[in-house]
């Protein structure tokens, strides 16, 4: 069973929805952001230390919400496509939002902007918040205006995650012991030598 | 649709064709899908996907299977009893027909027929369909095909004799000559080489167009 198809050697791929278009259409941008953004979380998810692999369920729980969120990306809104795609509901943001509660309870206040850095799953969880940032700036692109249903719905899922994902990396960084690097402004040092 | 397990009798067996075979299973209480859904046959340790070339409200599900001399499943299936109990998951897959404004075409070869047959069965109308085969032994529900078609064309790449009812050459020979002056859905079903050949062509000529496939390997 070949994996290559060859259909893409031209530039065109094919929307959920049917339609040919361009590699490096909008929407292309989009869900494939989505994707690096799933791609990052697997890493993230296969270097997990003992400490922190209580996450795995977590982390694979929104890699799976993410394969939705492209699905809708891959969909023309309108399309009698639609129907064949598994609603995206708020109670997915919900959950999101009892996750960084959970997560963040014990960690110490934040009293600066901090470096992105870290243990290697803290620093994979701040490459993952950036990359969830350009998939929400693309989708927010080639969303239909009104939005509504599950597309809207899955903006704001992608804007929650980027929350979870810097507090998954402040999280990861207290769980393994790491210190947080706080940014000192140099403006000031400078001033002050 | 949520994919369940079911588990249904083989009524029936015919040979359509010296390497394709039709089944006839009950149809489990509880079993709805989409014309153009699939469902996945288990054998042993071995799982295969098939078509279902059933109306969604026929009494029986039917699958057309092509069978590979060294072909685990399908040898399985050509000799397997009657009465004998299949499980399978189901139904599954979203090749199937969405509603539009454009022209639907169905572009089948082999035992990709099968959705299309489901398709129609279903009361389809106003299709154009390219039926690919060797000869006209190959055509196969060419009657269910072409009872709804508003054009049926058959592709043989191998016709004995000339033929004005047929086109002579492979779709995709058919699909360079087809008219350009509408947008089209394409539905590809066969295999992946004539997919492949057929998304380089509608990517040429038919830039408006729709299409959806489905490989069958």
């Amino acid at each position: 069973m070949k994996v290559y198809t060859g259909s893409g050697d031209r530039g065109k791929t094919s929307l959920f929805s049917g339609e040919r278009i361009a590699k490096n259409d909008l929407r292309i941008d989009a869900y494939g952001d989505v994707d690096e953004l799933n791609s990052i979380l697997g890493g993230l998810i296969a270097g997990l230390p003992k400490a922190l692999t209580s996450l795995t369920l977590e982390l694979t729980r929104i890699q799976s919400d993410l394969l939705d969120v492209g699905a809708w990306l891959a969909t023309t809104p309108g399309s009698s496509a639609e129907e064949m795609l598994t609603p995206f509901r708020p109670e997915k943001v919900a959950w999101l939002e009892a996750a960084i509660d959970r997560l963040d309870e014990n960690l110490p206040p934040l009293k600066g902007f901090i470096l992105p850095g870290g243990h290697p799953s803290g620093a994979q969880a701040h490459v993952a918040r950036t990359v969830c940032r350009r998939a929400e700036r693309h989708a927010l692109k080639v969303a239909d205006s009104p939005r509504e249903g599950s597309v809207m719905v899955l903006l704001t899922y992608l804007n929650r995650l980027s929350d979870y994902l810097f507090v998954l990396a402040r999280y990861c960084n207290h769980e393994t012991g790491t210190a947080e690097a706080l940014w000192e402004t140099t403006r000031v040092k400078d001033a002050a030598t | 649709m949520t994919p369940a397990i079911f588990s249904a009798a083989l009524l029936a067996r015919r040979w359509l064709t010296e390497t394709s075979i039709e089944l006839r299973l009950e149809r489990p209480k509880g079993f709805d899908f989409r014309p153009g859904q699939y469902i996945r046959l288990y054998h042993e340790v071995l799982e295969r996907d098939y078509s279902l070339a059933s109306g969604p409200d026929d009494p029986e599900l039917r699958l057309v299977v092509r069978v590979f001399p060294q072909g685990r499943v399908s040898t399985f299936l050509s000799t397997v009893a009657d009465g004998t109990q299949l499980s399978f998951h189901g139904p599954m897959g979203y090749f199937v027909f969405q509603a539009s404004d454009r022209t639907p075409v169905f572009i089948a070869t082999g035992t990709g027929v099968a959705p299309f047959v489901a398709m129609s069965r279903a009361g389809l109308k106003g299709y154009i369909c390219l039926h690919g085969a060797k000869d006209h032994q190959g055509l196969l529900y060419r009657q269910d095909l072409e009872k709804n078609a508003s054009r049926y064309v058959p592709c043989l790449t191998e016709s004995a004799t000339p033929d004005k009812s047929v086109f002579a050459g492979r779709v995709t020979a058919y699909l360079e000559r087809l008219d350009t002056g509408r947008a089209y859905d394409f539905h590809l079903c066969g295999h992946q080489d004539m997919i492949h050949d057929a998304f380089g062509i509608i990517d040429d000529r038919f830039a408006e167009s729709h299409i959806h496939s489905e490989v069958f390997y």
